[in-house]
């Protein structure tokens, strides 16, 4: 299915246990933040969560490389 | 969780009659109104704007049945068969609101019945959270849980079509014609209407003061999605003249045999365990 025009990448960040490490779990697409809380709570309900945070794909800034965050696979040998 | 009272009602015989009859109503009339909403959301999954909300609609769908058993469940403590009232019962015998009589046509009819209903059932499920009838204390806090996300979906969606002319008259629409069943849907003012489950306890407020709460959550959202609601406004008076008090809704409607027949598992009657 489609993206909807307005509709912004989020990437979703999550940890089981509190001394666990924030993990990147996935992405949803969402027309704005308040959707995107709710997509990301109910497609990745596959553990309970101790915390879960969501921010816009374009929000973050690459240190090391030169092309966008979260592009490239693990599969591709980054 | 608030905890467990010092005057616990610790099962429905300790119960005065009145208020006995008066929450088993209650309870009814929620677990019915959450079995055919999920169905409602169900029917979303594969129609609906995008794949996550798709997604939400399966997950809404499946809370909504999660808290209809807990309630039908509940009702046995009130000598209710749940497996009578999930699978035998007739269409006008069902307490669920007009807004759930037949399938929902377009998306922003279904946001009306997950930002407006849904909150409407939350208001009332979160009056009985320092219920004296102690068993439903263990019930409600999951539930509530989970109906924080339903709302704010339907925020986020007013929101979203809000920001368009053509997406902000569509779901005007859709809301107006909601509102009033909504509102109505608490109980006719003056009539006494559960009064007794105040007065013993049971349920913190009263119809006026639930309508109050429903009101107070949902007006911010029609003010930051843009819309103009005038229903939803205090000084329009509500219209009872066509009120069925016990089922708490318009008289004289019920679901529709598509609907009956689906909610009650007629297809997969013979497959029924007990």
């Amino acid at each position: 299915m489609g993206h909807l025009s307005g509709e912004r990448l989020y990437e979703i960040f999550a940890r089981q246990k509190r001394e666990d490490r924030l993990e990147h779990i996935g992405t949803v697409s969402a027309p704005n933040p308040e959707l995107a809380r709710v997509y990301a709570w109910k497609t990745y309900d596959e553990a309970t969560w101790f915390e879960m945070v969501v921010a816009p794909r374009d929000a973050f800034r690459s240190v090391n490389r030169d092309e966008v965050p979260f592009t490239l696979h693990p599969a591709e040998g980054v | 969780m608030s905890p467990a009272r010092t005057d616990s009602f610790k099962s429905a015989d300790e119960l005065p009659p009145d208020v006995r009859e008066a929450l088993a109503a209650t309870l009814l009339c929620l677990a019915d109104n959450k079995r055919i909403l999920g169905m409602r959301y169900g029917d979303w999954i594969m129609g609906a704007p995008t794949l996550e909300a798709g997604i939400a609609c399966s997950a809404m769908a499946q809370d909504e049945w999660g808290h209809g058993r807990i309630l039908y469940a509940t009702l046995k403590d009130f000598g209710f068969d749940a497996g009578k009232l999930e699978h035998e019962r007739e269409a006008d015998e069902y307490r669920n609101s007009e807004l759930l009589d037949a399938p929902v046509q377009t998306w922003p009819e279904l946001l009306a019945l997950n930002l407006l209903f849904d909150a409407a059932l939350s208001v009332q499920v979160e009056a009985l959270t320092d219920s004296r009838y102690e068993p439903i204390l263990f019930k409600t806090r999951k539930l509530l849980e989970e109906e924080r996300f339903h709302f704010e979906h339907g925020r986020g969606w007013a929101m979203r079509l809000g920001d368009t002319g053509a997406g902000r008259k569509a779901l005007e629409a859709a809301f107006r014609k909601a509102v009033g069943p909504c509102l109505r849907w608490f109980g006719r003012p003056d009539s006494g209407f559960g009064r007794q489950l105040v007065d013993a306890g049971v349920v913190n407020a009263d119809a006026d003061e639930l309508r109050r709460r429903w009101r107070e959550r949902i007006t911010p959202v029609f003010a930051e999605a843009g819309l103009e609601i005038p229903e939803s406004g205090e000084a329009v008076a509500l219209e009872w003249e066509d009120w069925d008090a016990d089922r708490r809704r318009a008289a004289g409607g019920a679901l529709d045999e598509v609907t009956l027949a689906r909610i009650r598992g007629d297809k997969n009657r013979s497959m029924l365990m007990d």
